[in-house]
């Protein structure tokens, strides 16, 4: 078990410690939601990993290095920012490709922003929820006041970056 | 049938891409590259599977705890640099995906709160929405990645409400 996992393990336990402490019912419901989510999110990830490691076989290593690697900078951040927020579907996509396109080569500035992106942009979120229940202008001026944060995301991790040698390095 | 296939429609999709890779990795790269992407799977899921039971616990717990409807009632009509910071709360508090977000949107746009609100609620909710963060970035992406977007993206909700007060295009709630 890696230090993450001990981490988030003893929040869970004193989070549910709390929880216990109110009542034993209020702890019986935050296991039974934990339960729940678990039930839905497990056959997303049953289908996404493969998904993602299929596709990783597929996408030519040289791709991910030549356009999101570590040295394509400035470009290959504003690259990543659009490709962020043309990914389809939540977090049990982007998250598993972001790992796809580590493994072939991209780099951390370049994943920070493909993750930015796909937050603030997310074209699917746009026309599925934000449209209908908010209208064109509300997205007009959301989208304005946050078009430049996945790019600056991506140059603060650049800079950032010395400070946290363990990330995206997989174990 | 239809709600059936638009309840699923992410694991259909995912599936159905899936297949399509899977084919295509077989055709053209070989069954050993087929073999290698099945053992990466298999290592990827095992690795995450600990943190994944233990994110999706203590988001359970925090919901319990902390109720998203309980801080809500904190973002009045008044605006101001307190009503972003107190909508970067609640969004960084509401978990879920979109169907639980956009509503409560909603009730806040129908409470007063301003587009600045708005703007700040639902970036702190997609950029780093608690429940997200416990049960998709930290197992996969790990700590540090994690740790250093979030401290960098921490004040962007409240920048973009900011910004978004001074962008001339006019917007009325919905009724």
């Amino acid at each position: 078990m890696s230090a993450t996992q001990g981490l988030l393990w003893l929040m869970a336990l004193i989070a549910l410690g709390l929880c216990l402490k109110r009542s034993t019912a209020m702890a019986m419901r935050a296991g039974r939601d934990g339960g729940r989510s678990l039930l839905r999110v497990l056959p997303l990830f049953c289908v996404a990993l493969p998904m993602a490691a299929f596709l990783a076989e597929l996408v030519p290593g040289d791709i991910a290095v030549g356009w999101l690697g570590p040295e394509s900078g400035l470009q290959g951040i504003v690259i990543a920012s659009v490709a962020g927020g043309l990914i389809p579907g939540g977090p049990f996509v982007s998250f598993p490709l972001v790992l796809t396109f580590t493994k072939a080569g991209a780099g951390v500035p370049q994943m920070a922003a493909l993750v930015t992106g796909w937050a603030i942009y997310g074209f699917h979120r746009v026309i599925a929820w934000e449209v209908p229940v908010l209208g064109w202008r509300f997205v007009a001026i959301r989208m304005l006041a946050g078009l430049v944060l996945p790019i600056l995301t991506g140059l603060g991790v650049s800079w950032l970056l010395p400070w946290f040698p363990g990330a995206l390095i997989r174990p | 049938m239809p709600a059936l296939i638009r309840q699923n429609l992410a694991f259909i999709l995912l599936l159905a891409i899936g297949i399509a890779a899977a084919i295509a990795t077989y055709v053209l790269r070989g069954e050993g590259a087929f073999r290698h992407a099945l053992d990466s799977a298999l290592g990827t899921f095992l690795f995450i599977v600990p943190s994944l039971v233990a994110g999706l616990l203590l988001a359970g717990a925090l919901k319990q705890l902390v109720p998203a409807g309980a801080l809500a009632k904190w973002m009045g009509a008044e605006a101001g640099l307190r009503g972003l910071v107190i909508a970067t709360l609640v969004g960084m508090a509401t978990p879920g995906g979109p169907m639980a977000a956009f509503p409560l949107v909603l009730v806040l746009a129908r409470a007063g709160a301003d587009r600045g609100a708005l703007v700040a609620f639902i970036f702190a909710w997609s950029l780093n929405g608690f429940q997200r963060l416990l049960i998709y970035e930290v197992p996969l992406l790990g700590t540090d990645f994690t740790m250093m977007r979030v401290l960098l993206t921490l004040p962007m909700p409240i920048l973009a409400g900011w910004l978004s007060r001074l962008i001339p295009i006019r917007w009325t709630p919905p009724a």
